[in-house]
């Protein structure tokens, strides 16, 4: 309910600041005056009567023993004549020819009940209807006046109005006529004067149940209880009928006339809760003219009630509504809210009709068309909609924040996931670089320092230079069996070069110049998915190419060509061409070398290595011409196979 | 690489080589003294030790697992004692496991025990020559540790932070398997200027005095006061 950070007001220096809260109090107060005298205008409009032919107007009044002539409308100046009420006497004409058509007598308006003869016969007594009989309301009346009672020509008829206060008696004009022609306006003011109020009655019976749940539920937001209680407040006084007379609850029903100030009253907390203000102590004192005129009615007779009323009630009402009016401008102006804004509006339109009614009280106004009430209900059951749908309002927020923190839970699980999997792969990674370095210390120790004493051994004896050589392969191999264990992040450069320095020492002492090109700058793609087997595939496979070129080509150069190639479907493909200048061999319609079963098993095993991490291996050869020399072309996956595909 | 008799006379070279295993010893004591170096050869850190006392070599090779000590040790001292000694290290694998400690004390780079007796000459010079050799694989392990980890990677402590940009993107071609004349290139450097760098990026990686290695190993968290 509190509408904070509703608008933030940017900070202005002090003077510009003052002069734009006074422009924007002037035109809060313009349009507040506008809609003041709209409001008058729409109320002074004279709502439309039957036709004027069938109006009465030439009455002989009698009262308090005085008899004169009126014209209708009339303001009585008694409070109170139960026992002597005002007689009104007048004549109407039916003529011959509308025998045929009932007729009917129309009171529009009266306070505050009527009893109507015609011909000396009661056709109406309005004080049996309960809704007729309460002053507030603007209960038309009608009867129709039976057949027999009605002669053809001059009739009489004679109104007795009965006054009980708390207001001064009323009788608006009157019709006799046609009942068809006089029903439609019957209708109209019964549809907006009876019909109406109960249609708000009834809304703001389900918008209190509602807020009152809405209160059970959030107990920290006392608006919404209060509102829900002055809705509850407005329900009871419009549906307990409060029929005249003395029932044994009579003394209950006069309570009810105090519903008006304790109305008043509690809308006026709600309107101060909404504008941020804190319930405080001494606010019971908002209450106390609601609670006297309650227990001036449970314990005070019917008299005393109706003074008091005049007294508490009506300038509570305006009271309250004057506060009201102040708080929301300054809310309104404040906060820049358009809750406040038309809360302000409606009080507005309130207090225009109040101050109305005030006149009609004190006769100022031609008529007695009271329409505070009315106003006020169809104020009240706005603002509960309003309640209700910034209610709804909240829940779909709600609902969009808990869809965000949804996607939100999602991404951060899939975050978590992915970081796992990081964690996972780099905990992987470092057990590797472990192993490695465990392996490496051990071979060191051992196996490493074993091939070098063979080496150099070898060499100072002639007779077994295979043995010297046998030794440095094996040590070749560990050292890429260790380096390929080396985690290089994916990047297949950086094994390949620990090759192209293993493989210049290699050729070095057979005078084979290693020619070098990386042909696209970056060199191969990285691959995150690369794993030490895959390299050594790779390596081992480069190594065959090489030494083939040494053993079986007698090749003068070997060129080792490094490029990435933008396949046909879009993806890049990292691809190393291993070239020599040597002889060249035929190459066998299967794949395989023509020429020797050694070489022929050195290509094999190119082919499963290839295979094996899912590239692609082309074999050219030329034993003749300018371009002479074997082409070993790698091309690499897109991505490396998990799992060895051709084990085996 | 048969440049070995274009190169220049080297009687005065004198070439400190130590290594523990005889077959080992004798086959590059052979290959540097038929490239005319002058080779005092020591199989255990204290024979070493002698062979240094009898003044500066020009060129310290030296094996790390020695029988009475490690190679670390003696590398220290003898760029404490000899600033100008070049010094080396003889290694089986290759592996950056000792290689990098034995940087981070003053080595530069290392010589595989089981090189081609030319190849083992030719390293040598280069190093005289001021040459700083650098392996493809030392390189790679010097730019991995740049890359920031969560946690201290596996392996010896090394101290890659005075490295500037450049260097590193040097080491990472190096790493990559490109020569010096294609690094320039890329980097839009005279190819001249990459021995120079290489040279630098050793001197960074040592850690000089006990002073320093505290204050390093303070800043990367291995030590907390």
């Amino acid at each position: 309910m509190n509408d904070h950070g509703d608008d933030v007001q940017p900070e202005l220096p002090g003077r510009a600041r003052r002069r734009l809260r006074s422009s924007r109090l002037i035109r809060y107060l313009l349009l507040q005056a506008v809609i003041a005298v709209a409001g008058v205008t729409v109320l002074l409009q004279s709502l439309p009567g039957p036709p004027a032919q069938y109006q009465v107007t030439a009455f002989q009044l009698t009262e308090a023993g005085a008899e004169r002539a009126v014209t209708l409308p009339y303001f009585s100046p008694l409070r109170n004549a139960m026992n002597d009420p005002p007689r009104f006497r007048g004549h109407f004409i039916r003529p011959a020819d509308e025998a045929s058509r009932a007729w009917s007598v129309f009171l529009p308006r009266f306070t505050n009940g009527v009893e109507v003869t015609v011909n000396d016969v009661v056709i109406l007594d309005s004080r049996r209807d309960p809704a007729a009989n309460r002053p507030d309301r603007n209960t038309p009346a009608i009867a129709v006046i039976p057949a027999s009672v009605l002669r053809d020509g001059d009739n009489a008829i004679s109104i007795r109005l009965f006054i009980w206060g708390p207001i001064t008696g009323f009788l608006d004009r009157i019709w006799v006529g046609p009942d068809e022609e006089l029903r439609p306006t019957y209708n109209l003011r019964t549809l907006v004067f009876v019909t109406l109020p109960v249609v708000f009655s009834s809304w703001q019976a389900i918008l209190a149940v509602i807020l009152g749940i809405m209160w059970v539920m959030r107990r920290h937001e006392p608006a919404y209880g209060v509102l829900a209680a002055a809705m509850a407040v407005g329900v009871g006084q419009a549906f307990l009928q409060t029929p005249m007379g003395e029932t044994p609850f009579s003394r209950f029903n006069v309570i009810l006339i105090s519903s008006a100030p304790i109305e008043s009253a509690l809308v006026l907390v709600f309107a101060l809760l909404l504008s941020g203000w804190k319930w405080q102590r001494y606010a019971w004192i908002i209450f106390i003219p609601g609670i006297a005129l309650a227990l001036a009615g449970l314990f005070g007779n019917q008299a005393l009630v109706r003074a008091l009323f005049l007294i508490l009630a009506v300038p509570m009402v305006g009271i309250s509504l004057l506060i009201m009016a102040v708080v929301t401008a300054r809310s309104a102006l404040q906060r820049q809210n358009v809750a406040s804004f038309l809360l302000g509006c409606a009080v507005t339109i309130m207090l225009t009709c109040w101050i109305v009614d005030l006149l009609s009280v004190f006769q100022m106004m031609p008529n007695r068309i009271f329409t505070a009430r009315l106003s006020y209900s169809a104020m009240l059951v706005a603002i509960g909609a309003g309640l209700t749908w910034r209610f709804a309002r909240a829940l779909n927020q709600i609902d969009g924040f808990a869809g965000r923190l949804v996607t939100q839970v999602r991404e951060a699980e899939e975050k978590l996931k992915a970081s796992f999997a990081r964690e996972e792969e780099r905990a992987r990674a470092a057990a590797l670089a472990r192993e490695r370095t465990r392996l490496m210390r051990d071979l060191h120790d051992g196996l490493g320092g074993q091939l070098v004493s063979i080496v150099a051994l070898s060499e100072r004896g002639n007779g077994s230079a295979g043995i010297g050589e046998a030794a440095r392969a094996a040590l070749k191999d560990l050292r890429l069996v260790i380096d390929s264990m080396d985690d290089i992040g994916g990047d297949l450069m950086l094994a390949l070069g620990s090759w192209r320095e293993r493989a210049m020492a290699q050729l070095r002492p057979h005078d084979i110049a290693l020619d070098w090109r990386a042909v696209t700058a970056q060199g191969l793609p990285v691959h995150p998915e690369l794993r030490p087997w895959h390299v050594i595939q790779i390596v081992r496979l480069l190594d065959e190419a090489v030494t083939n070129a040494v053993k079986h080509a007698e090749a003068r150069r070997i060129t080792v060509r490094i490029e990435t190639l933008a396949g046909a479907d879009g993806l890049e493909r990292g691809c190393i061409t291993v070239e020599d200048d040597g002889r060249g061999f035929e190459i066998a319609p299967d794949g395989g070398a023509a020429g020797a079963a050694k070489t022929a098993r050195g290509l094999r095993n190119m082919r499963s290595r290839a295979a094996r991490c899912g590239a692609e291996l082309e074999l050219s050869s030329c034993a003749q011409g300018t371009n002479k020399g074997t082409r070993v072309r790698l091309t690499l996956p897109h991505r490396f196979p998990d799992s060895d595909g051709a084990a085996g | 690489m048969n440049s070995l008799s274009d190169g220049p006379k080297a009687e005065a070279i004198t070439v400190v080589l130590v290594e523990d295993d005889a077959p080992t010893l004798w086959r590059l004591q052979d290959a540097l003294a038929k490239a005319g170096y002058q080779v005092r050869a020591a199989g255990t850190l204290a024979e070493a030790r002698a062979c240094l006392a009898q003044g500066a070599p020009k060129v310290l090779l030296t094996d790390l697992q020695l029988p009475d000590g490690h190679g670390v040790d003696l590398i220290r001292e003898t760029r404490r004692r000899f600033p100008d000694t070049e010094i080396m290290v003889i290694s089986i694998l290759g592996d950056e496991e000792s290689v990098i400690s034995a940087i981070t004390v003053g080595a530069t780079g290392y010589l595989l025990k089981d090189a081609f007796p030319t190849d083992i000459a030719a390293t040598v010079r280069d190093l005289v020559a001021g040459h700083s050799p650098i392996s493809a694989s030392i390189a790679r392990f010097i730019v991995r540790r740049t890359q920031s980890t969560p946690e201290p990677p596996p392996g010896p402590v090394l101290n890659t932070a005075k490295l500037t940009p450049r260097e590193i993107d040097i080491l990472w071609g190096i790493a990559k398997g490109f020569s010096y004349a294609e690094i320039a290139s890329h980097l839009g450097l005279s190819r001249q200027t990459v021995p120079g760098h290489i040279k630098s990026i050793y001197r960074k990686l040592e850690v000089h005095t006990r002073g320093e290695a505290v204050f390093e190993a303070v800043q990367q968290g291995l030590i907390k006061l």
